[in-house]
């Protein structure tokens, strides 16, 4: 079995909140500027990330279904002539590095995952796999425009970032991963489900992929 | 940060342009060049810039994807069944996925381009056709992606949460991943020439998928060491001291001292990059001859380091590894080997890749 303690955690559950209003809401947790720059959900992931004060020796861990979904219905919109701002921010795990090379901060490993029904599992399994002292384990989505239409997008906006250590003391949470049979059927756990888990402090208990159960206990 | 254990490799495969393992290797060796010039928005037109797809796919989207036969091919390599079970995980990685689809759903307005065009929607396809069942963990992160699917399965299996371990990779070309390389005018009419000092640098694209069956025990050969490092610095360019190459490198030449090397280098045609990749090599592992594919093969993206690793090991199993395809003299270092080498006198090969971001992975291979 692996496990970790949950150390803090932040959640930034903005629903519909467009990208302007997001943009001014968070402009002052930002260099001068540098949101303009930045995706909806780089800002969110940038400011989950700040609140847990990233350091160089922590393995980061990134899970998004859908990531720049704004820039990449831009990127789509630019062509013939493609963008190459919209092009560099559309790519996985663009809305990590916009908030990490905001803050010049290099690390060692770093593990962006996609997916839907069972990439929180396999997001901690990455997490709890890590030999860091720290992992931050971190993820979100941005709701789409005409992708939303095509049922291609997320359809709210949200983001979250957990600090993961090795020692109990002062733990909010005990995050555990078992190996199961492949016989227990695993259910469906999102990012969505997993970010009202948080915010709820809901305990965790789930056969959340093939082979895995997850667990989630708050202290 | 800590070298993941060793663990085996019970078996590689890739399918490029030239074919699969064996038949790409045998045409690198004979310097052959599978990259051509086309339309960089393919039925769009565009400038003609160096591409390269597998056999019979055109460029150009359809639905469903027209790459699903090449990936067909590579799974029927692979020995037994249960892939994607709770004991035999599947790690794919991939940079692009399906996304192509939806560039050919926005100019065309198709809607059956939708069901491929999200990661989570393409891979769940994929592994329909494949047979795979759930337990499918899905990475992405650019041009080190199938590093991160090979280090995260090593870990796997060693916690001992898998018996054998499917890591599979593809990256195929298509209009809006061209269109984006070329806006950033790192793809345009030349040709690549990998570690070359010349005037202006250039890279070419191409097709690529490949596939690594890892286990604890079994396998003729042995990843010995893996590394990550991220920059953090830029989206699209390095540390101009070298700092985050040296940093990735660094822990495998500890590992691999004593050892006979040879190095795969990512070498895609950029030159800054492409400079600071070769003096961080040579400084790592001095005297240590360097060479790079993708001037042949143009870069597959989120697949190549599965796809090189495959070829590697076709290499050693061989004995002879192809030279810096499409280079030329006078190169960044002296140690750019543009010949084919004899692996008479070397006991394993460091393969490197590079990504967005200031991303860098690294992994040591040998002989088990």
């Amino acid at each position: 079995m692996l496990e970790r303690y949950l150390q803090a955690v932040s959640v930034n559950d903005v629903g519909l909140e467009d990208p302007a209003g997001t943009r001014e809401r968070l402009k002052e947790r930002f260099p001068r500027g540098a949101t303009r720059r930045m995706t909806q959900l780089g800002m969110l992931i940038g400011v989950a990330l700040d609140d847990l004060c990233p350091r160089n020796d922590d393995t980061v861990v990134y899970a998004s279904a859908y990531a720049e979904t704004r820039a990449l219905e831009g990127y789509l919109d630019s062509f013939p002539s493609a963008s190459p701002t919209l092009f560099q921010t559309s790519i996985h795990p663009s809305a990590v590095q916009q908030a990490l090379i905001g803050r010049q901060l290099p690390i060692g490993e770093f593990f962006p995952l996609t997916g839907r029904a069972h990439l929180v599992a396999h997001a901690f399994q990455a997490a709890l796999l890590a030999p860091a002292p720290r992992v931050l384990l971190c993820g979100g989505e941005e709701r789409g425009t005409w992708l939303l239409e095509q049922r291609v997008a997320s359809e709210r906006t949200f983001a979250f970032a957990l600090a993961l250590g090795l020692e109990p003391a002062g733990a909010l949470a005990r995050v555990s991963l078992q190996s199961v049979a492949n016989d227990v059927p695993a259910g469906a756990l999102g990012l969505p489900e997993f970010c009202d888990a948080l915010r709820s402090r809901q305990t965790l208990d789930i056969v959340a992929a093939p082979g895995l159960r997850l667990c989630l206990v708050w202290v | 940060m800590p070298l993941a254990s060793a663990v085996r490799l019970e078996a590689t495969g890739c399918v490029t342009p030239l074919g699969n393992a064996p038949s790409t290797h045998a045409a690198l060796l004979r310097n052959e060049v599978a990259l051509r010039p086309a339309p960089v928005l393919g039925a769009d037109g565009g400038e003609p810039v160096p591409m390269a797809l597998v056999a019979g796919r055109s460029f150009d989207e359809t639905a469903p994807p027209n790459w699903l036969p090449p990936l067909q091919s590579l799974q029927a390599e692979l020995a037994g069944e249960g892939w994607g079970t709770a004991r035999r995980p599947v790690f794919v990685t991939s940079s692009n996925f399906g996304v192509g689809s939806l560039y050919a759903y926005r100019r065309h307005g198709d809607a059956a381009h939708l069901a491929y065009g999200t990661p989570s929607t393409c891979v769940d396809w994929l592994a329909g056709q494949l047979g795979w069942g759930a337990n499918v963990t899905t990475l992405s992160h650019a041009c080190v992606s199938a590093h991160l699917g090979l280090l995260l399965a090593t870990r796997v299996l060693q916690a001992g949460f898998a018996d054998r371990a499917l890591v599979f990779s593809f990256d195929f070309i298509s209009p809006f991943v061209a269109g984006g390389f070329h806006a950033l005018k790192i793809l345009n009419s030349g040709f690549p020439s990998p570690y070359a000092e010349r005037a202006s640098g250039s890279i070419g694209l191409g097709d690529g998928a490949a596939y690594a069956v890892l286990s604890v025990d079994r396998g003729d050969f042995v990843l010995e060491a893996q590394s990550l490092y991220n920059e953090m610095h830029h989206f699209t360019s390095n540390r101009a001291d070298g700092a985050g190459f040296a940093a990735c490198l660094a822990p495998l030449s500890a590992a691999a001292r004593g050892r006979r090397l040879w190095l795969k280098g990512h070498g895609t045609g950029t030159l800054e990059a492409g400079r600071l990749e070769s003096t961080a090599l040579c400084t790592a592992f001095p005297d240590t001859p360097l060479v790079g594919w993708k001037g042949s093969l143009g870069h597959t993206l989120g697949s190549c380091g599965l796809v090189e690793l495959a070829l590697a090991c076709e290499a050693m199993r061989q004995g002879r590894a192809p030279g810096t395809v499409g280079g030329a003299s006078p190169s960044f270092q002296a140690n750019v080997a543009l010949d084919p080498l004899s692996l008479e006198q070397t006991d394993g090969v460091v393969c490197a890749s590079n990504a967005f971001g200031g991303a860098h992975a690294a992994f040591l291979l040998a002989h088990a």
